[in-house]
């Protein structure tokens, strides 16, 4: 008989185990009347710790904070979408923001602080607003450029030439926000069907299409490739990080660009404090702790100061990017261009 | 009505065991709980539209999808090559380990263990530093201008690197349960050593061959970590449910997409069901009775150990670049040594690593101990329900770890069971992701005890739980203790599942490690594998050195 009750003791310590793990989570959540948040970060990982820190210290509002991809973050907030954990989504590209915004994941809040901030870099309903942009661009290798004995390319056309043939590298435009930017900002540009042709003779040049827009840059760094297409300021990052053979530049007919953008979760706890991070976030001050943390953006704030390194890029040509137009028709034109490239 | 008859019978049985009962209804729940809820949240989600109308539309989307077809096929080829090279060299080490006098032993057991340990993406970063377009092997040593090692043969040969030890880890489990007096008694018979090989070993090795091809088909279709940093253009299932659910914001034709690999998965256990069919595998003393003659042939001993030899030296190098490489400025660019990666490593905070090594410790007991009842429940118990316990216990790690992960938020984010954001949502998932090889390596080692001992043990008047603990433990103990070590480090490096199920409070290393991969800072993220490696090691180290002094071994040396 003492052999049953050691098994239903074993049993029940397993349960009682499994009941405890799962209390201790929540006892952690009932805390005193301090103010609290929680918050999806799409950003660096240093960025956020820094920034966290820093809006702690202004606000005495005490943060979680947990860095994911764009697309884990949409996911986390549609699965979580009856009891919202986190009221920030700080951080990643605006078509994520007007993606969640179309399944009605955010909720409105128009910052006083975001007066100044221009109509084009938020939503005109006020469901996100911009904070940084990046711009499209190409990095490459000097060294193999060297040793190619080809010069730095300078357009879209220049990609074609026949000595980057199994040289560049770009993200594969269905898994990746960077790669659809490059995507839409082609066809934009030269319009459907020219756009896909030239994204068709573009593929007889590409090794390999990665899977995450941060890889080009990674890849032209560490010597993998020679041309590399993604947002300039990841490219600078790499530099920093000691990828020195690294060079930048941008295509004369004009690129795409990303729009960084910050948002409150709808139905999430702690609006007051999210509210606050909002405002705290557009701030001069705010916007511009990124550059510490390797994060080299323009900012939207006027009055905040771009990061010195990205001063080489500030001229870029821009076209005229439609974002609602390029969220529109994702799926659409990644089929057309996955049957054109037959990738 | 004879038909159902036995069945009846058998519950009868049942009923008149009342702590057997329970442990089985337990188990079933919990099964239900964390396996079948989750994965019905899933599914539905890929049948339903977002106002909740049944359709099949994101199905007919995602095949009218040609780059889907092609990545079907990828997935397949993929999968049966690694499987079957990674079951190939998996047996050489065992057969190395158990049968051939090799001075170097050791040092093979270990190195067949540590891909393991691997951290996701760190082999793959190193197979790239030798053998990509600068790599140090064909760039600097054979002046290869544009080597391209991404796609199909670079991904198939991490893979194998990192899988063949699910394959040596079961296949030497069962090598070292056969007891060497039947081969003693068919060599004094004048057998050939090749011949006891055909006719005595092999046959018992079997099912063990059959599930260990089971288990890496199944863990190569599921990887995701390695497909994105190596694949190339190559996409694999695993990949392409992450993409289209994460890059491209589309959970529910991911969701379709997942049940298709799912349905791979099952399938190949299917087959494996009725390939290893029903047969009997028993050497009937149950334990070997002393230590086997090792063969000291010349020849056999040089045709053997020169692969394992060159594979554990390969494998070696590749280990060394990842804790080099956090001492240097930059792997492959500036080799500056420096200290600045694990500075920012302590500036960033403790807080992912203390969190994973407490997790995983935690979920390691349970892990194993579910895994042990479940594998006795399924050989030596036969009630309703069997058949679905066994099902559903091997199933969960056949479910790609993003799909499952999903399915955790999708399940546990309202009542009744709201665990999104606790430690235990991690600690349930690793449990039912890494108990599968607990179960097998029990299975396995309980196939080939005759059931007449434990039932003898019945005869003489001991209740389930009693021949449970003093009988079948103690036969299956190597399996257990294999089970726990290797839960442990799955749990460490599990990164699909869990990316999912980090939260605010609890924040995972694997994740980290992949979030320095993805902003370039290589450095950082060896240093975190390197951080990583050495928690598996020492805390491996210490259960082996508490095991020793009980006196127990498991199925691997370290």
């Amino acid at each position: 008989m003492s052999r049953s009750k050691k098994l239903i003791a074993l049993v029940l310590s397993i349960v009682m185990l499994a009941g405890l793990a799962a209390g201790c989570g929540g006892a952690k959540e009932e805390a005193k009347k301090q103010l609290q948040l929680t918050l999806y970060c799409g950003l660096m990982e240093d960025h956020m710790v820094m920034t966290v820190k820093e809006f702690e210290k202004d606000t005495g509002i005490k943060v979680s904070a947990v860095r994911m991809s764009s697309g884990e973050i949409l996911g986390r907030l549609k699965a979580e979408k009856n009891s919202p954990k986190a009221s920030i989504w700080w951080g990643g590209p605006a078509d994520g923001f007007i993606q969640a915004k179309a399944d009605g994941l955010l909720d409105k809040y128009v910052s006083s602080n975001a007066a100044m901030i221009p109509a084009k870099f938020k939503d005109a309903e006020g469901y996100w607003t911009g904070i940084y942009v990046g711009y499209l661009g190409f990095v490459s290798n000097k060294k193999l450029l060297d040793e190619k004995k080809v010069s730095l390319p300078q357009s879209w056309q220049d990609l074609l030439k026949p000595e980057f043939k199994g040289q560049i590298t770009m993200a594969n435009p269905g898994s990746s926000g960077t790669a659809y930017t490059m995507l839409a900002t082609i066809v934009q540009l030269m319009g459907e069907e020219k756009g896909l042709a030239y994204m068709k003779q573009l593929d007889q040049q590409i090794k390999t299409y990665p899977k995450s827009g941060t890889a080009p840059g990674r890849m032209v760094g560490t010597g993998e490739a020679t041309v590399g297409i993604t947002f300039l300021h990841d490219g600078i990052k790499y530099r920093e990080e000691g990828m020195k053979d690294l060079v930048l530049s941008a295509p004369s007919e004009g690129t795409g660009y990303e729009t960084g953008a910050v948002a409150m979760v709808k139905g999430g706890p702690d609006q007051e404090a999210a509210k606050k991070f909002i405002d705290w976030i557009l701030t001069k001050k705010g916007q511009e702790l990124g550059q510490a943390a390797g994060s080299y953006q323009f900012l939207t704030n006027p009055e905040a100061a771009a990061p010195k390194q990205a001063a080489e890029i500030k001229d870029v040509k821009l076209i005229n990017y439609d974002l609602s137009w390029a969220g529109n028709n994702r799926t659409k034109l990644v089929e057309k261009w996955s049957q054109a490239v037959k990738k | 009505m004879s038909l159902i008859q036995p069945q009846i019978d058998d519950m009868k049985k049942i009923a008149r065991d009342p702590i057997l009962l329970a442990t089985i209804i337990t188990v079933l729940i919990s099964l239900l709980l964390f396996i079948v809820w989750p994965l019905y949240e899933v599914l539905k989600e890929g049948f339903l539209t977002d106002q909740g109308a049944p359709t099949l539309r994101y199905y007919q989307d995602a095949f009218r999808r040609s780059e889907n077809i092609r990545v079907l096929g990828n997935t397949m080829y993929n999968g049966l090559f690694v499987s079957l090279v990674s079951t190939a060299i998996g047996f050489l080490f065992a057969y190395t380990d158990a049968f051939i006098k090799i001075r170097a032993k050791k040092l093979f057991n270990l190195l067949a263990i540590l891909p393991i340990v691997s951290p996701p993406f760190a082999l793959s970063m190193s197979f790239i530093m030798l053998f990509g377009q600068r790599g140090f092997v064909t760039h600097t040593l054979l002046g290869i201008k544009d080597a391209d090692i991404y796609g199909f043969l670079g991904l198939s040969i991490v893979q194998i690197l990192t899988f063949f030890p699910t394959a040596y880890l079961v296949l030497a489990g069962l090598l070292r349960q056969i007891d060497p007096a039947l081969e003693e008694a068919a060599r004094n018979m004048g057998a050939s050593r090749w011949h006891i090989f055909k006719t005595v070993v092999f046959p018992l090795l079997k099912p063990g061959i059959a599930n260990s091809f089971l288990l890496v088909f199944i863990q190569t279709v599921a990887d995701f970590g390695n497909a994105m940093v190596i694949g190339g253009n190559f996409t694999t299932l695993a990949a392409q449910v992450y993409l289209q659910a994460m890059g491209n914001y589309d959970i529910k034709g991911g969701t379709a997409l997942a049940t298709v690999l799912l349905s791979i998965s099952v399938f190949m256990f299917v087959l494996q069901k009725y390939w290893v069919g029903s047969g009997s595998y028993v050497t009937v003393t149950g334990k070997p009775s002393r230590q086997r003659q090792l063969n000291e042939d010349f020849i056999v001993r040089l045709t053997v150990g020169t692969p394992c030899f060159l594979i554990s030296l390969f494998i070696v190098i590749l280990y060394i670049l990842i804790p080099y490489g956090s001492f240097v400025n930059l792997w492959g660019i500036d080799f500056t040594p420096t200290l600045k990666h694990y500075q920012y490593i302590w500036a960033l905070g403790m807080k992912p690593i203390i969190d994973t090594t407490y997790l995983s410790l935690l979920s390691m007991p349970l892990t194993g101990i579910l895994g042990m009842i479940i594998a006795f429940l399924i050989t030596r118990k036969r009630f309703i329900g069997r058949g679905m316990i066994e099902f559903t216990s091997l199933l969960s790690m056949a479910i790609p770890g993003t799909v499952i992960g999903m399915g955790y938020v999708l399940a546990y984010n309202d009542p009744p069971l709201v665990l999104t954001g606790t430690a235990a949502i991690i600690i349930f998932s690793f449990i039912f992701r890494n108990m599968p090889v607990g179960i097998r390596a029990g299975v396995a080692s309980l196939q080939q005890i005759d059931p007449a001992i434990e039932e003898a043990a019945q005869d003489l008047g001991a209740n389930t739980f009693k021949v449970f603990t003093s009988v079948t433990i103690p036969l299956i103990k190597s399996a257990f203790f294999s089970g726990l070590i290797y839960s442990f480090v799955r749990s460490m490096t599990a990164v699909s599942a869990v990316i999912f199920l980090v939260s605010a409070s609890y924040n995972l290393l694997t994740v980290a490690i992949m979030s320095q991969v993805d902003v370039g800072r290589l450095g950082v993220a060896a240093a975190y594998s390197t951080v990583l490696i050495i928690i598996v090691l020492v805390v491996t180290g210490i259960l082996k050195f508490l095991l020793s002094k009980m006196g127990t071994t498991t199925s691997l040396d370290m």
